[in-house]
């Protein structure tokens, strides 16, 4: 439904520039039925003789009527360009098709063949053939379908190639489709909407270079009318009449324009990707601070890390979502705490929320996120301007993320990028800050760490790059330390070898000690969490289910969904693996009631009537289960 | 990096091979006889005797092997060919006015992307903002224009209006720089209109897209101040599209010039050219289309070679 009105809304904005085209082109098609003086009869006596009621816009050099001539000139203009992008649309979609169809020889003698025009500058090639064949309309019509041939050659060429791998163009194919129809009747409808575009960008730039010719006397021939030749002609009477330069100046470059917004909102609407405004990161977007809703007061113990009731909304085309809800758990010093879920449960997101990384089309709009500081203050991590949160990011809270080769910057050197890290948050000089970037490298097990500074990401391994990740973390030894699934990109048997050093460091950094690093480790894998956890959050369509001790919880699960999850991993204990039926709910239909209800064994007809909130069903152990005597 | 620059020359060097036969081709693709086409006025027979004497002097009446043999020992000792109306070697002609044509693309170039550059990428940061709606607008007004127009409708404002500067002309530099640079300013300005609005296309799309990459989180992430990530992490990537982008529309500028530099009577290449097209002095043509076109590979050349310095990966490809 949606989806419908948007599509319609991005024709809509096709349809104003649309209408006032087909105007341009229904007055120039219509020039022999109007009433228009005749563009070429000379009346030297009233030449340059201004507005009249006999002519609208005066008379010209040869005291010619210039509404006439400007209004054949397009017809000129237009009809040339229409048929020279006519005549190159269908040569080179012919030849692109063909090429892209079938590779190999045709390839080369059809694409590659048209794209040696490419080789020279397009108003050198024009200058060219006028050369041999002479100035004139017909010069011009070939001189243009040349030069746009290899564009439509091009164009056809890439689309044909993805088309030809799409499975029904295969599967016609593979029924035994003659090549003319797969060619024909499957591919070349599919390849329509770019051509569709370049057509139009092609008739925009070949008005462009027919006006060209035709001002420097080079393309139509007087005295027929036309748009570069009235510019011709009005150059050298500006001093007495600037008009007369002024109108097929705004004639031929409002009909351009015209052709160029039609073209963009064409490609719009025929794009459906647009603008990925989105994925804009956070730093640049000014924080506004809209008041957070109150969050619930505080809790006493100690915690390096407390999230308190958060929600985090996603602002959407048909209105907010709130994608997490009502998020609570801490990480005390020395622990690892382990943020478990599917795809889409949103534990990542409130990772990013501590970062403060959170994509600008999502919000934190309630809660309180306290994170205990080197120097003991307790700041709320939602509430801190952007400049003190950088300030703590990568020094007291930094964060290794899932893809290692896609967080490093191709263009700069392994060793560069973890310096940065130690520069952003002191006043040491490169020279110091690239030995400790050796010493890191070292440390988080590379060999030969001097030589893999100087590398570029490209020269490592998935593995490799995800050291060099953690060397970055860990640079400037934080308090606390968040793994997005640090391992998910990787090999198996790297995957072992990560976790291992991330135990390493943080037995380092004190582990149990209450100076030392907290880790919080979001994961889908439970085999992960058994082996390296202290506690274990549970997340399940943006809300925490279960949170309790690893033993605790892996021993006896209290919500169903733990403990499904737990007989669905096959690292489990479980004597038979079961599969969970059914999928996360979208946040934009979530069930009413207990949101897991739908997929659970253990559902009630009061589960589906009301939420239920979380319930304490052993020390530091809670779940968001009314039958969590009967789960474990 | 030097293996990777060996294949590149490598590459140029067989393309400047294939333009130049391409060049020498062309006058014998087309159907019927050249000579005879060179000469004809609109529909008249031309003169017997005149193809005849025309034939000989470019060498049609030889076979093509060896016209194309001696085509390529005058290339190498720098024989452009001789113009047709009074035996004025191309080669020293084009050598007095390439430097004037490239003079004017470059500063053409030096405006563009001193204007493109920041308003592409202050419009992407800000992407939606009010900045980016009026750039955009005014790069979509300013590619619509073609660059005729502006440079006449730049002549008529701030030449015969305002009366700021003279129309046009030229000043070698060494005579007078202040007047040389002042002549340059309007006919560059109006060739850097285009160019300056593809620019600010393209930076505005390369920041926006290299904006949403990981790496640029990851380096937020590590507290990397905003000022930095800008400039080391988003527009040290971003840069690469825009270098080869610019360097495309370069390549059509060094033919494309021939509009400006009509309208404002500079003295480049391309005044050369139109002339010699309206006496339809074929070798003359060739020659200049020829000089371009190696120019043209070469910048092609120049851009990949900068691109494999800005790029570490394409290197190794």
């Amino acid at each position: 439904m949606s989806a419908v009105s948007a599509k319609t809304s991005k024709y809509r904005r096709l349809l104003l520039p649309g209408l006032l085209l087909a105007l341009v082109v229904a007055t120039v098609a219509a020039a022999p039925l109007l009433p228009l003086a005749d563009p070429v009869k000379q009346q030297v006596a009233a030449r340059l003789t201004g507005a009249s009621a006999g002519h609208w816009l005066g008379q010209d050099e040869y005291g010619r009527d210039v509404l006439s001539r400007i209004i054949w000139g397009g017809r000129v203009s237009l009809t040339v360009s229409f048929l020279a992008a006519s005549f190159a649309c269908i040569i080179g979609s012919l030849l692109g098709l063909v090429g892209g169809y079938f590779r190999g020889v045709i390839e080369l003698m059809s694409v590659r063949l048209a794209e040696v025009v490419l080789c020279f500058p397009p108003m050198l090639l024009a200058l060219l053939v006028v050369t041999l064949l002479g100035p004139g309309a017909v010069t011009l019509v070939l001189v243009l379908t040349i030069l746009f041939t290899p564009g439509f050659a091009r164009v056809a060429y890439a689309e044909t190639l993805t088309a030809r791998t799409l499975d029904y163009v295969t599967a016609q194919t593979a029924l035994g489709a003659s090549s003319g129809r797969v060619l024909f009747r499957t591919l070349l409808p599919n390849i329509t909407p770019p051509l569709l575009v370049q057509f139009s960008l092609t008739v925009a730039a070949a008005m462009m270079l027919e006006s060209g010719l035709s001002f420097l006397g080079l393309g139509v021939v007087p005295p027929s009318p036309s748009w570069g030749l009235m510019i011709r002609a009005a150059r050298s009477v500006m001093e007495q009449a600037p008009l007369l330069l002024l109108w097929p100046c705004l004639a031929l470059a409002g009909t351009v324009l015209l052709l160029n917004v039609v073209c963009d909102r064409l490609r719009d609407a025929l794009d459906p990707r647009g603008a990925a405004v989105g994925a804009i990161p956070g730093f640049l977007r000014r924080r506004s601070r809209a008041p957070l809703m109150a969050a619930p007061a505080p809790t006493a113990a100690p915690s390096l890390l407390a999230i308190e009731g958060l929600t985090l909304r996603l602002e959407t085309g048909t209105g907010p979502l709130d994608v997490v809800r009502g998020v609570s758990f801490s990480v005390p010093p020395g622990e690892t705490v382990a943020l478990v879920g599917e795809s889409g449960s949103g534990k990542t997101l409130t990772a990013l929320a501590v970062m403060g990384l959170l994509p600008t089309v999502i919000t934190p709009v309630a809660g309180r996120v306290s994170f205990t500081g080197r120097d003991g203050t307790v700041r709320d991590l939602l509430a801190l301007p952007e400049a003190e949160l950088r300030r703590l990011r990568g020094n007291d809270i930094s964060i290794v993320f899932q893809d290692p080769s896609s967080s490093l910057n191709p263009v700069h050197r392994c060793g560069k990028q973890v310096a940065e890290a130690i520069l952003a948050h002191g006043e040491g000089t490169g020279a110091a800050a690239a030995r400790k970037v050796v010493d890191l490298l070292r440390k988080v097990g590379l060999p030969d760490p001097a030589k893999r500074a100087g590398a570029f990401p490209h020269e490592l391994s998935g593995g490799q790059k995800q050291r060099v990740m953690i060397a970055a973390a860990v640079a400037n030894t934080p308090r606390l330390l968040i793994a997005d699934e640090p391992t998910t990109a990787l090999d198996v048997t790297v995957q072992a070898q990560i976790l291992d050093l991330l135990q390493e460091l943080k037995q380092e950094a004190g582990a149990g000690d209450a100076a030392g690093m907290g880790l919080l480790f979001v994961t889908h894998n439970l085999a992960v969490v058994r082996e390296i956890a202290d506690r274990v959050v549970v997340m399940y369509a943006g809300e925490v289910v279960e949170e309790g001790p690893v033993a605790e919880v892996f021993a006896r699960p209290r919500h169903p969904y733990t403990a499904a999850l737990l007989s669905s991993a096959p690292e489990s204990d479980a004597e038979e693996l079961t599969a969970i039926p059914g999928t996360v709910p979208s946040p934009a239909a979530l069930p009413p009631g207990c949101h897991f209800a739908p997929r659970c064994a253990f559902a009630l007809p009061t589960c589906d009537a009301s939420h239920p909130a979380g319930v304490e069903v052993g020390p530091g152990h809670t779940a968001r289960c009314i039958r969590w005597r009967e789960v474990a | 990096m030097l293996a990777f620059a060996l294949r590149r020359t490598a590459v140029a060097l067989a393309l400047v091979w294939l333009v130049a036969s391409l060049v020498f081709l062309v006058i014998h693709l087309i159907p019927g006889d050249p000579a005879e086409l060179l000469l004809s006025q609109g529909g008249s027979a031309p003169d017997p005797a005149a193809v005849a004497e025309l034939r000989e002097r470019l060498g049609l009446d030889l076979p093509l092997w060896q016209q194309y043999l001696t085509y390529w020992q005058g290339l190498f000792q720098g024989n452009f060919g001789t113009s047709l109306q009074d035996d004025h070697p191309v080669a020293s002609e084009i050598a007095l006015r390439l430097p004037r044509t490239l003079e004017l693309i470059g500063a053409a170039a030096v405006i563009a992307l001193s204007i493109g550059m920041p308003f592409g990428t202050a419009a992407a940061l800000r992407v939606g903002g009010p900045l980016d709606r009026i750039a955009s607008v005014v790069a979509g007004v300013a590619l619509s224009v073609p660059v005729f127009v502006v440079g006449t409708l730049s002549i008529l404002l701030f030449a015969q209006k305002l009366g700021w500067v003279s129309a046009g002309g030229y000043v070698p530099l060494a005579r007078n720089p202040m007047q040389h640079f002042i002549l340059l300013l309007m006919p560059a300005s109006t060739i850097a209109v285009g160019l300056g609005a593809v620019v600010f296309r393209v930076t505005r799309s390369s920041v926006l897209e290299v904006l949403s990459r990981d790496h640029v989180r990851a380096a937020q992430a590590r507290g990397v101040k905003p000022r930095i990530i800008i400039l080391r992490h988003v527009l040290r990537n971003a840069l690469s599209p825009v270098l080869t982008v610019v360097a495309l529309h370069l390549g059509a500028l060094l033919g494309g010039t021939v509009l400006v530099e009509y309208v404002f009577n500079w003295p480049g290449l391309s005044g050369y050219l139109v002339r010699a097209v309206e006496a339809r002095d074929y070798p003359e043509v060739l020659g200049i289309v020829l000089a371009i076109s190696i120019l043209f590979v070469f910048l092609n050349l120049i851009v990949d070679l900068l691109y494999a310095a800005l790029d570490p990966r394409v290197r190794h490809a």
